[in-house]
């Protein structure tokens, strides 16, 4: 890609002996919101923290609109990083804290001032100006951190887990927040999560990652409705992915024997794709939980177990009762034999 | 009911044995007789005063603060970036370090006066003055790395890393970041290492040369001629400065967080 403003070529990283990212290829276009999606330990906090400059590759290229700077160190990279913790400085209030990075470029007062106000102002903390961190709520830091680095007008703002540590209706007005934020300043954000909810419902692309390597990069839609591969499946919450052998599916448990379209590969079907009380199979229900809209069945077959839904207004089918269930050809999602699924 | 009453004789007699001498001490500095005695010889205020016209005693006081003050500060210098490596960086060996620069603590005072009479001040020809800063040096900084290291723990490193991305340099971060988050625990150090130094008996004990003694050395001279109540007088005097400046500092900073 040659319009890539972000291009990391051949990246490979490692602490020490145990390489975390064996080789990573990835372009981002200026002003994409990013996700680095992938459960613990999948390097992509290694990756995001490669970008900003505080670890160096082991080899490959980091390329940063247009000027490779893979071994520029990370005081002259011009990003941005909040942090997971929001890492304020304690000891500074909320405006000194802002006024952090101007002042280290020796910016006029007059203008640090200025600019710290409107940094404060876009975030929606300007009352609070005088107050230290600790006397400000985890929301607030957060907005905090984030006005930190945006005043410094960073090329590209990383944010690490930038929800994890609020509670779920602030986690929503952040959302709302970094999508306008990014939207008003046209920054190129590239943030960390691994809750798969979070990226699709921010991100512009998701890059969903595994054992260091990228499993699979699109937009939500893609990632969520086409999933490339089982992992990929099992993270969008295709709970229930069977191998495929001639006509029959096989589970943990032995296989059942049907006439699905597909011959090879996995079928995936997500627990709403399955419902219970009618159909050709059966199943005794094993445990069954309400979640608002549904209520989630696990049910145990001959050839294994499986996640199914109801409406919740559906009569309920208690734990021990024998129900029947369908698994429907046409709402299975096919997934081909692909290399590097197990 | 019993228990109730053994674990209050249990503290009577703790309290006694801890705090009585110091009682003592100030009566008996307290005496209007000539000698050391208690109960005291009636009540004066001269000894107290007395001290202050010794002239060995004031210089021996200056020494001391000297000692105090410029070695505790020499410990803090060594011993912040040490304590700064040790909790940041995995270096190699990091418990082996920690325990050879508390060696000066656990090696018995009396060993290491010795071995720096006999290894630095004679065949180096050092001054007095200059192997008693060394020794003092070295004591006080366990006490500065520990303290020190024990605030570091306490801050997390990726403030480091923002000020860095905010374009620190790393020495930058340090100035900038790290040293005012932890300038209370620093001041614990200093004052635990001001206090270790001024009360050092042994390691000075085989450094004082005539003319160049610390305080407790002097002291100790001093009543080994003079068996008058001025040594308790001054005795008290210090450890109410002791007691001042723990109070004050536990007042401000905490200092139990820190010990």
């Amino acid at each position: 890609m040659s319009n890539a403003f972000v291009s990391l070529q051949k990246l490979s990283l490692a602490y020490g002996q145990t390489v975390v990212v064996p080789e990573l290829n990835l372009d981002i276009r200026e002003g994409e919101l990013i996700a680095l999606l992938g459960p613990s330990g999948c390097g992509k906090t290694t990756t995001m923290r490669a970008i900003a400059g505080l670890m160096t590759p082991q080899s490959g290229k980091i390329h940063i609109g247009g000027v490779d700077m893979t071994h520029t160190p990370a005081n002259k990279r011009g990003i941005g990083l909040v942090f997971q913790s929001y890492a304020l400085f304690p000891h500074l209030t909320a405006f000194e804290n802002v006024a952090f990075g101007l002042r280290l470029k020796k910016m006029p007062v007059s203008e640090i001032k200025s600019r710290v106000e409107e940094g404060l102002n876009t975030v929606g903390l300007s009352h609070l100006a005088d107050r230290k961190p600790a006397e400000m709520s985890g929301g607030q830091q957060q907005r905090l951190s984030l006005a930190r680095s945006l005043v410094m007008e960073p090329k590209v703002l990383l944010l690490d887990e930038p929800l994890s540590n609020l509670d779920a209706r602030l986690r929503l007005d952040m959302r709302t927040e970094l999508q306008r934020l990014q939207r008003a300043t046209g920054i190129t954000m590239i943030f960390v999560t691994h809750d798969q909810a979070e990226a699709l419902a921010l991100a512009d692309r998701i890059v969903l990652m595994k054992d260091g390597v990228i499993e699979q990069v699109g937009t939500p839609d893609e990632l969520y409705n086409n999933p490339a591969s089982k992992f990929a499946a099992d993270f969008f919450g295709f709970e229930n992915i069977f191998a495929i052998k001639g006509s029959n599916i096989i589970g943990s448990n032995g296989s059942l024997t049907a006439n699905f379209d597909a011959e090879n590969g996995h079928l995936a079907w997500r627990p709403s794709a399955i419902s219970v009380g009618s159909g050709p199979f059966q199943g005794t229900v094993m445990g069954v939980s309400f979640a608002g809209e549904q209520r989630e069945y696990v049910i145990k077959t001959d050839f294994g177990q499986i996640k199914a839904a109801n409406p919740a207004a559906d009569p309920v089918y208690e734990i021990g009762t024998l129900v029947a269930f369908d698994l429907p050809s046409k709402s299975a999602w096919h997934l081909p034999n692909v290399g590097n699924d197990s | 009911m019993t228990s109730k009453w053994t674990s209050r004789l249990i503290i009577g007699l703790t309290l006694t044995f801890l705090i009585g001498p110091f009682f003592i001490i100030i009566f008996a500095g307290m005496s209007a007789g000539d000698f050391m005695t208690f109960p005291p010889d009636g009540l004066s205020l001269k000894w107290y005063m007395k001290v202050f016209t010794v002239e060995s005693f004031r210089e021996s006081f200056a020494l001391s603060l000297f000692l105090a003050i410029f070695g505790t500060i020499a410990a803090l210098i060594l011993g912040v970036p040490a304590a700064y490596a040790i909790s940041r960086y995995n270096i190699p060996y990091a418990e082996t370090i920690k325990t050879v620069v508390a060696a000066p603590i656990i090696v018995p005072g009396i060993i290491v006066g010795l071995a720096l009479l006999r290894y630095l001040v004679v065949p180096l020809s050092f001054t007095v003055t200059l192997a008693l800063f060394m020794a003092h040096t070295a004591l006080v900084l366990p006490y500065a790395v520990r303290v020190v290291s024990s605030s570091l723990n306490n801050l997390r490193s990726d403030m480091e890393e923002a000020a860095v991305l905010l374009g620190c340099s790393r020495i930058g971060a340090f100035m900038r970041v790290v040293l005012p988050n932890i300038q209370s625990g620093v001041l614990a150090a200093f004052i635990l290492g001001f206090v270790t130094s001024f009360n050092q008996v042994p390691v000075s004990l085989f450094l004082s040369g005539p003319g160049v003694r610390t305080l407790p050395i002097d002291m100790l001279s001093y009543m080994e001629i003079t068996y008058d109540p001025s040594v308790a007088a001054l005795s008290a005097l210090l450890a109410l400065l002791s007691v001042a400046i723990v109070f004050l500092a536990e007042k401000f900073l905490g200092f139990s967080r820190y010990v």
